[in-house]
């Protein structure tokens, strides 16, 4: 019975600890790089398998990829593996050689995709199809998705961030609804006033650092500052104009915004739809979101403020930025069905389905110029998205910045940058050591 | 054992030891393909810079482990790890005997009180995990409104890893309290009829003989315990933001281990991670084994 005990015991931490570590290891079959002959006239009895990560997105695609069906006979099964799953599956399916057939592709996700030939080269596809130019989309999105000079992916959409506001207080405390005069400077007196006016009850605004892409890269881009240098080798979080907008953030952080623990505990859309902030930036594709929170007929949205660089008084180019990300339609390398797979995904990206996407009010559009409808669709559903439209047609977009390893620095700075929200006077310390960090892994990629 | 292996077998005992290896085979099977070669794979992609989908591994050597073991992070990560120990392990046992004798005697609902206790075990640990964290929010949270706090219950640096360590304590209480229940039952009833004749109180009973005849069931659950504990990781990752100001307190070493190798993708400083930790692990078995002699007694 002893022995037997002490065995157990061994073999128990052997066996709990180890196996944990073993999930994620693939084993060593390579996809064959696909380089499929474009000519290809489409087997109509093949069956196409989609994988998408956002459920809200599920009924627009399969109405899209419905369509494809109606026209080529080919059927196709859009499914929805949650974003927490999504990469785990995606990855176990590429290392195990049983993949949807036709995926979304993310710009902290691809590199690593494309280098490893898991993905469908659609070059030759492409440059078969005549209603397919890239040069019609988003030129840092579609470069995102480009390896070796190879078309990996087109892109499906692009995102535009503004300011989400619940007007019920802005008229509690009187001041004015944000719109397009508004510079950076605005927020921070309107957000500071509020949190002032409301004697701490109500905050102006709320950021945290994980709200990068829709919060304050847009104010260090805007105050020409970057993430990341152009040629992606050194980071830019060091750089004086960086320094300069993060400092501008600590002041919002000291006077204006919701304190970082309630943030972190609650989220910043949770604590807007509690009443408790006034105003936070957010992407367009959370929008729809928001519809179904009570209160909801306070919402609006307003522009993005701009920063007024020359001091003249009023919003020149590029002074107004917000940073895009786009998401594209790749296709598997091993998929058994690669012409069709590339069929449907110039299909998605095709002028024509591009336009109904964003009629559908699934997203805007990775195809410059073919979402005009899309804010239209947002307003009918309860918030008036006119901003996105404004937004989308006259201020400045940049390409989100990234590397190989975006995920790795990126969380860095993230859990970093915490002691900066407690403690603004650290701001310029805590970004010379992320820039560090950031710039060691630059130099292994 | 040795020399009666060497005795050649009857034809009806290798029969039989053939039925026995058929039969434990798909245990073994299993063992194999989930437990022993993942165990094997990752040592070995502990020596390895590891590249993407388990391809292009690079043998480094002992790199992983000397990053591993100079960095701060892994070894505030191994406090935290030990201090939720601290919290869970004594007084998840504490509390789970204390309930275990309470629960031996004939009461009313005794068998609903048994299954009210071990309820939380049979919970999804994740789905535990969120409702404390609504339990705990600052803001909105049933704890800061019905008693009128204002507490930072998981976001304040020197409170964080109690209220994470309650948690563990509330989730595993019933299953000690299961265990220790079949451990009192096994305690001949001549021995406290003898004490009562010899007129000892109930808690001089409870010390004298429930504690020490129950000693091989408290071993059993400590050492399974500790090492559970020491592998905290879902009630942390449920319930930590982490851009949580109070995390770097109380992250555990798998969760560092969890972050490296699934968030940042690096399965070799990952897996070297674990496999400090697995020695840490056998160590502390390893020890318990040996002070086993001086306080577990068997009947």
């Amino acid at each position: 019975m002893k022995q037997l005990k002490k065995l157990m015991a061994l073999l128990l931490a052997l066996a709990m600890v180890l196996a944990l570590a073993a999930c994620g290891s693939g084993d060593d079959s390579s996809g064959s790089s696909g380089s499929g002959s474009a000519d290809a006239t489409l087997d109509s009895s093949a069956e196409l398998e989609v994988w998408i990560w956002d459920s809200d997105q599920q009924d627009g695609i399969q109405e899209i990829c419905d369509l494809f069906t109606e026209d080529t006979g080919i059927a196709v099964k859009v499914n929805v593996v949650t974003w927490d799953n999504y990469w785990t599956l995606l990855e176990a399916g590429a290392s195990g050689g049983d993949m949807a057939d036709v995926f979304w592709m993310h710009i902290l996700e691809a590199d690593k995709y494309m280098s490893n030939d898991i993905l469908l080269d659609l070059t030759p596809y492409i440059a078969a199809d005549d209603g397919i130019d890239m040069a019609n989309y988003y030129e840092g999105a579609v470069e995102t998705f480009t390896y070796d000079g190879k078309y990996y992916g087109i892109p499906k959409d692009h995102d535009i961030n503004v300011i989400l506001y619940n007007k019920a207080i802005f008229d509690e405390y009187g001041f004015d609804y944000p719109d397009e005069t508004w510079t950076w400077d605005t927020f921070y007196e309107v957000a500071a006033g509020i949190t002032e006016a409301s004697g701490g009850s109500v905050y102006g605004s709320a950021m945290n650092t994980t709200n990068d892409q829709d919060s304050w890269w847009n104010i260090v881009y805007a105050m020409g500052g970057s993430i990341i240098s152009e040629d992606g080798t050194t980071s830019g979080l060091d750089s004086d104009e960086t320094k300069a907008a993060m400092e501008f953030v600590g002041k919002l952080i000291d006077d204006a915004l919701a304190p970082q623990s309630l943030v972190s505990e609650n989220g910043t859309s949770g604590l807007f739809s509690n009443n408790l902030v006034a105003m936070i930036c957010q992407g367009n594709y959370t929008l729809a979101g928001f519809t179904d929170y009570d209160g909801s007929e306070n919402y609006a949205t307003a522009v993005l403020p701009y920063y007024d660089a020359n001091g003249n008084g009023q919003c020149d180019d590029g002074e107004r930025v917000t940073i895009y990300n786009s998401l594209a339609w790749s296709a598997s390398a091993a998929t058994a069905h690669p012409n069709e797979a590339a069929a449907l995904v110039l299909w998605l990206s095709s002028y024509d389905m591009q336009v109904k996407q964003a009629e559908l009010g699934v997203t805007l559009a990775g195809y410059v110029g073919a979402d005009s409808a899309y804010a239209d669709a947002i307003s009918a559903k309860g918030i008036d998205a006119s901003a996105v439209q404004v937004m989308n047609d006259t201020a400045t977009l940049i390409s989100y910045p990234h590397s190989y390893n975006t995920t790795t620095w990126q969380n860095y700075y993230k859990e970093k940058l915490v002691a900066a929200w407690l403690d603004t006077s650290l701001m310029s310390s805590v970004l010379d050591d992320c820039a560090a960090y950031m710039n060691d892994i630059l130099a292994a990629e | 054992m040795a020399k009666e292996a060497k005795v050649k077998m009857s034809k009806a005992k290798k029969n039989e030891a053939m039925w026995g290896l058929i039969f434990v085979a798909p245990t073994m099977l299993g063992l194999i393909v989930l437990n022993f070669y993942p165990i094997v794979y990752t040592v070995y992609q502990s020596f390895c810079k590891t590249g993407d989908f388990g391809r292009g591994n690079t043998f480094i050597g002992l790199t992983n482990y000397q990053n591993v073991l100079t960095s701060s992070e892994f070894w505030s990560s191994l406090l935290n790890t030990l201090k939720y120990a601290i919290i869970e392990v004594p007084f998840g046992i504490g509390i789970g005997l204390v309930l275990a004798v309470l629960l031996n005697r004939k009461i009313k609902f005794q068998s609903g009180y048994r299954i009210i206790f071990f309820l939380p075990m049979v919970a999804a640990p994740a789905a535990v995990a969120m409702v404390w964290k609504f339990l705990y929010n600052q803001q909105f949270g049933l704890l800061n409104n019905l008693f009128g706090l204002n507490v930072a219950w998981i976001s304040d640096t020197n409170i964080a890893w109690i209220s994470i360590g309650i948690i563990g304590v509330w989730s595993i209480v019933g299953y000690n309290m299961i265990l220790f229940l079949s451990g009192l039952q096994e305690i001949p009833h001549d021995y406290y009829e003898a004490a009562e004749i010899d007129g000892a109180s109930g808690i001089r009973q409870f010390f004298s003989i429930t504690i020490p005849l129950l000693s091989p069931t408290t071993f059993f659950i400590l050492q399974t315990r500790i090492i559970g504990a020491l592998q905290v990781f879902d009630l942390i990752y449920m319930v930590m933001d982490n851009t949580n100001q109070a995390l770097s307190s109380v992250q555990s070493v798998v969760y560092i281990f969890y972050k490296y190798t699934f968030t940042n993708g690096d399965r070799g400083y990952g897996a070297a991670i674990v496999v400090c930790m697995l020695a840490i692990i056998m160590a502390i078995t390893f020890l318990l084994q040996k002070s086993e002699k001086k306080w577990v007694f068997y009947n």
